[in-house]
């Protein structure tokens, strides 16, 4: 059942992102899709994050007719890594959603631009940290609305439910 | 009491299994679990980078997903598009005044052109006829398919847009595409060229885009020859390889250049689609060119439709 939500929330998320933000110029460097992916990840731990981000990364690179797979390997890694942020240090913190969005924004953009040059694509590296700062305001503002959604749709589970493993350290 | 069960092993050494917990898929699989779908997630992002990449064979299947979600992009286009104008009323009344005194001067100035124009114009005519002077292909003879901007470039280092007609409407790659206006003929400023088409869905390479080129001249000199390139900046351009002799004014329009010479390789645009505006010109005695910026017509970063420029000899 969340993976039918997830779906159905990620793809609404693409469809804003594509249709509606990129038309506005000044909220195009937000990104309502990474900025819902990290909330569910955070709340449905790593494995459920990694799978949700490569599949609506895949989802918007056949949308833009990009290289397939680039926006996947990014958003599977942040969904992964931020996930396992809520599952260990993350818990029940108030400023974990936007620590955690505001980290992957500037990650995520640096990975881009990496990936880009790897592939031999023009990456320039000014534009793309000149558009920092707006991103990050941009999605951090994102972030209250959409994971206080994401909160009710994906409700958190017990802590009893988060950890299995303990290692005991005296 | 076995010898291992030391209270320091008991401390540090051990870890506690706790029972796996209903409800929470990501603690029950086990780490080596989390890390197999994780690994095999990325491993399938390479492969996937790396065939798009180096091959065309996930095309097809790329080109039908594309095609898949095009009318729910087309959808939620409509959806957005009331509160898209209405953003665009506001704003044009907040910028009616000074829109309203620029565009007086403009008209007053392009009155007294005009005038100069028409008699050119018909001198134009005459001289074609009586020479019977066979010209290029202008935009007129080129067959125009209209179509719906899908996304428009996703970040700030993406200078491409998605279109919503591809090679079943006859759309190829490399084909111009420019701004639908109100001129005569429904075509505008140049937007780019065709950089990867699917069936129902075109990818559009910007104008900014590093890997565009366009030959271009002045239209008030027609001597002036260079080569219109992405500038420094987003959203700007620059009028490169254009030899210090030849002047260039700030103001100055420039278009594309078409086919110049006889050569085996012709121009894909056609001559005389209006490209930008000149911001400011300099030289240095270091460079052997002039240095031109240029201001785009269009607003690259908010198309809402294009008209798709298609070579008729070629269908």
């Amino acid at each position: 059942m969340d993976g039918l939500k997830a779906a159905l929330v990620l793809f609404i998320a693409c469809l804003l992102q594509l249709s509606v933000l990129t038309e506005y110029h000044p909220f195009r460097t937000a990104s309502v899709v990474l900025v819902a992916l990290l909330s569910i990840a955070l709340l449905r731990g790593s494995v459920f994050g990694a799978i949700a981000g490569f599949t609506v990364g895949l989802l918007l690179d056949t949308a833009t007719l990009g290289t397939l797979g680039v926006t996947s390997l990014l958003l599977t890694v942040a969904g992964f890594w931020i996930g396992r942020y809520g599952e260990t240090t993350a818990r029940d913190r108030f400023h974990a959603p936007f620590l955690s969005v505001a980290v992957v924004t500037m990650l995520y953009v640096l990975g881009q631009l990496t990936l880009e040059f790897v592939l031999g694509e023009p990456a320039p590296a000014g534009v793309a940290v000149h558009g920092v700062p707006g991103a990050l305001l941009l999605n951090l503002l994102l972030t209250l609305p959409v994971y206080a959604l994401a909160r009710r749709l994906f409700p958190p589970l017990e802590l009893g439910d988060r950890v299995r493993e303990v290692r005991l350290l005296g | 009491m076995p010898r291992n069960r030391t209270v320091r092993f008991a401390v540090l050494g051990s870890s506690v299994q706790r029972a796996a917990p209903y409800g929470f898929p990501s603690s029950r699989s086990s780490a080596i679990k989390r890390r197999i779908i994780v690994g095999g997630l990325v491993l399938v992002s390479l492969v996937l980078i790396t065939v798009s990449f180096r091959s065309s064979a996930l095309d097809g299947v790329q080109g039908a997903g594309a095609s898949a979600l095009r009318p729910f992009e087309v959808a939620a286009n409509r959806v957005a598009r009331p509160f898209r104008d209405s953003v665009g009323w506001f704003h044009g009344l907040v910028t009616a005044r000074s829109d309203n005194k620029k565009l007086r001067a403009q008209i007053a100035l392009y009155q007294q052109e005009l005038i100069q124009d028409e008699g050119s114009v018909q001198q134009n005519a005459q001289l074609v006829q009586e020479l019977n002077y066979q010209a290029p292909p202008s935009v007129r003879a080129y067959n125009q398919v209209h179509a719906e901007v899908l996304a428009n470039p996703l970040s700030a280092t993406e200078d491409s847009i998605t279109i919503s007609a591809g090679s079943a409407n006859g759309i190829a790659q490399g084909d111009v595409v420019v701004e639908p206006t109100g001129n005569p003929d429904g075509t505008g400023a140049l937007v780019g060229t065709i950089d990867r088409v699917t069936a129902h869905v075109s990818r559009v390479m910007l104008l900014t885009d590093d890997d565009s080129s366009v030959t271009a001249t002045d239209l008030s000199d027609s001597n002036v020859i260079g080569s219109v390139k992405p500038g420094g900046a987003s959203s700007t351009l620059i009028l490169d390889r254009v030899p210090k002799q030849w002047p260039v004014h700030a103001g100055d329009t420039i278009i594309t250049a078409g086919t110049l010479g006889d050569g085996p390789l012709k121009s894909m645009y056609p001559r005389g689609i209006p490209i930008g505006t000149v911001t400011s010109r300099s030289n240095s005695d270091a460079d052997l060119f002039q240095n031109i910026a240029l201001q785009p017509l269009v607003d690259l970063s908010s198309i809402q439709s294009v008209i798709v420029l298609t070579p008729p000899a070629n269908r």
